[in-house]
């Protein structure tokens, strides 16, 4: 049995009325690759941010190497993010600084690395998303940026510190597919150079068989299907191959529903 | 009716909170003095415009009532004597906390509100980093350094525009005006203003940062929030005042 780096335990989340998760459970293991898909609006998001202690579950547990992530106060969240950490849907880049400061951000907040190597490592990671080429890149502003290239930033953000952890949400949407072959490789690359346990989130389906050890189908408020790439494939239930051939359930996006 | 009561306490509970979470984080190093540097730069050096513009009217306006009335008692000579008590004691700190301040703080929520929306401010948080120790704290400490600054300014100008009011339309030399409008004030005069403006600047910064963070979804969401700012602080700025007034001017 693989270690278990991140474990959710019986997790109900709830806004207001609007239930996302009831009962919820799963795994993922130390070093492994796990993909999360399922229809827009069912909560995928919402448990990356379970995961990294952004939003607290009502019931359950959310397990980070054994501590619960809902007790962690301010010090411990600190510490669970230097290990592990996020890249948000929209990119989240921050507006007021350039994509230098940008990349650099845990690095200045976390080490005490001096300026030229914080250069460095932010080119390193740049290289590692496929920005590499534009030397003045790094002295632009986010809002300068086409929306495939923020995303890019984004990711390479979330890289710089070398965490153990990656969450990825929906790292590929609005690439164009050379992009999305680059970033794909990349997560291949950080787990078997550094073994970086990755999280992604994603509606594309090549890319969640072309990455993943496992993947992880969201429905009905947990993770009913859970399996390799393969035993995915092999499943007979509708749900499952209605979401893999393309036929997108749209979920209960109606608030309190 | 219930409803209201229940959520102005809810607000007043949740504004608490973040002073005090603000303040519990900002006494720890680093203070983000580049940060408090760099706001209040950007908060009260491009206030400068408005707090010029609003005390060079309030000035001329008081003056000219004053003069008006005490000319009905043939008292006009004492119009720098009345000018001064209200302008510095009440008019200027509260007509610039309630127009510079509310530009400040609706820029501050506009600002935080957006980057709320787009989860700037849950990066800054999975980065490593304390959005209130990086966002609210600066702002706050800006805020509450700026505004009494401008109040001093403005009172300057406002005292300046009466006595010219007060030469031109009521015939009392500004010389004059100047001598009895600062032999009105006490020390305390000058004190109790400046305080009414420093803790109009603590509500100002933490205003405009609370209903930042409280911004739920969408564009649209900061829009709603940035007016509720303006409605808040006009009550807090008034009731703060009133409660102030009582407590410096025992009768
Ligand atoms: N902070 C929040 N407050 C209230 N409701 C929320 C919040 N975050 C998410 N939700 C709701 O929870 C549900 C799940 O949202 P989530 O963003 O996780 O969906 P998703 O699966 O990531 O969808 P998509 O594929 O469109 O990104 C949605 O109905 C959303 O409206
Ligand atoms: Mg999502």
């Amino acid at each position: 049995m693989p270690e278990t780096i991140i474990e959710l335990r019986g997790v109900h989340k709830a806004f207001a009325e609007h239930v996302v998760y009831r009962d919820m459970n799963l795994q993922v293991y130390t070093g492994e690759t796990l993909t999360v898909i399922g229809g827009s609006g069912q909560g995928k998001s919402v448990c990356l941010k379970l995961m990294t202690g952004l939003l607290r579950a009502e019931q359950g547990e959310v397990l980070f190497d054994g501590e619960d992530v809902g007790e962690m106060g301010q010090r411990q969240l600190v510490a669970l993010r230097r290990r592990m950490s996020m890249v948000f849907q929209g990119g989240a880049l921050f507006d007021s600084m350039n994509v230098l400061e940008n990349v650099g951000y845990a690095l200045k907040e976390h080490t005490k690395m001096s300026d030229a190597e914080i250069l460095a490592r932010a080119l390193e990671c740049l290289e590692l998303v496929g920005l590499g080429s534009d030397p003045n890149l790094i002295y632009r502003m986010p809002a300068s940026l086409s929306g495939g290239m923020r995303k890019r930033v984004a990711i390479a953000r979330s890289i710089a510190i070398k965490p153990e952890v990656i969450l990825y949400d929906e790292p590929t949407t609005g690439l164009d597919p050379m992009n999305c072959n680059v970033i794909a490789h990349m997560i291949l690359k950080l787990q078997r150079e550094l073994g970086v346990t990755s999280i992604v989130v994603t509606h594309e389906m090549p890319l969640a068989f072309e990455v993943s050890d496992r993947i992880a189908m969201l429905h009905d408020k947990h993770f009913p299907f859970q399996g390799t790439p393969d035993e995915l494939h092999r499943m007979s239930e509708p749900a499952v191959k209605d979401f893999i051939e393309g036929r997108v359930e749209e979920g209960d996006e109606g608030h309190g529903a | 009716m219930g409803e209201s009561i229940r959520e102005a306490i809810e607000w007043t509970g949740g504004l608490v909170r973040l002073l005090l979470i603000a303040l519990g984080q900002g006494v720890r190093r680093p203070y983000g003095i580049y940060d408090i540097f760099y706001q209040i730069v950007a908060q009260g050096v491009r206030s400068l415009p408005l707090t010029f513009v609003m005390s060079l009217f309030i000035g001329m306006v008081l003056t000219y009532q004053f003069g008006e009335a005490l000319m009905w008692f043939g008292a006009k000579n004492a119009v720098g004597s009345a000018a001064s008590l209200a302008l510095v004691r009440e008019i200027v700190p509260v007509i610039l906390a309630l127009t510079v301040g509310a530009k400040i703080a609706t820029g501050m929520t506009a600002e935080l509100g957006s980057m709320k929306v787009s989860e700037q401010i849950d990066a800054i948080a999975s980065l490593g980093a304390d959005p209130v120790k990086k966002l609210v704290w600066p702002r706050i400490v800006a805020a509450t350094v700026a505004l009494p600054f401008l109040s001093v300014l403005g009172n300057i100008i406002a005292m300046a525009s009466g006595g010219v009011i007060a030469d031109m339309v009521f015939d009392v030399p500004f010389a004059y005006f100047y001598e009895t409008y600062v032999t009105q004030l006490t020390p305390f005069d000058y004190i109790s203003g400046l305080l009414k403006s420093l803790v109009f600047g603590v509500l100002v910064g933490l205003i405009g940062c609370y209903q930042g963070f409280e911004t739920k979804f969408g564009t649209e969401a900061v829009g709603i929030s940035t007016t509720k700012t303006v409605v808040a602080i006009s009550i807090v700025i008034l009731f703060t005042d009133f409660v102030m007034t009582m407590m410096f001017l025992p009768v």
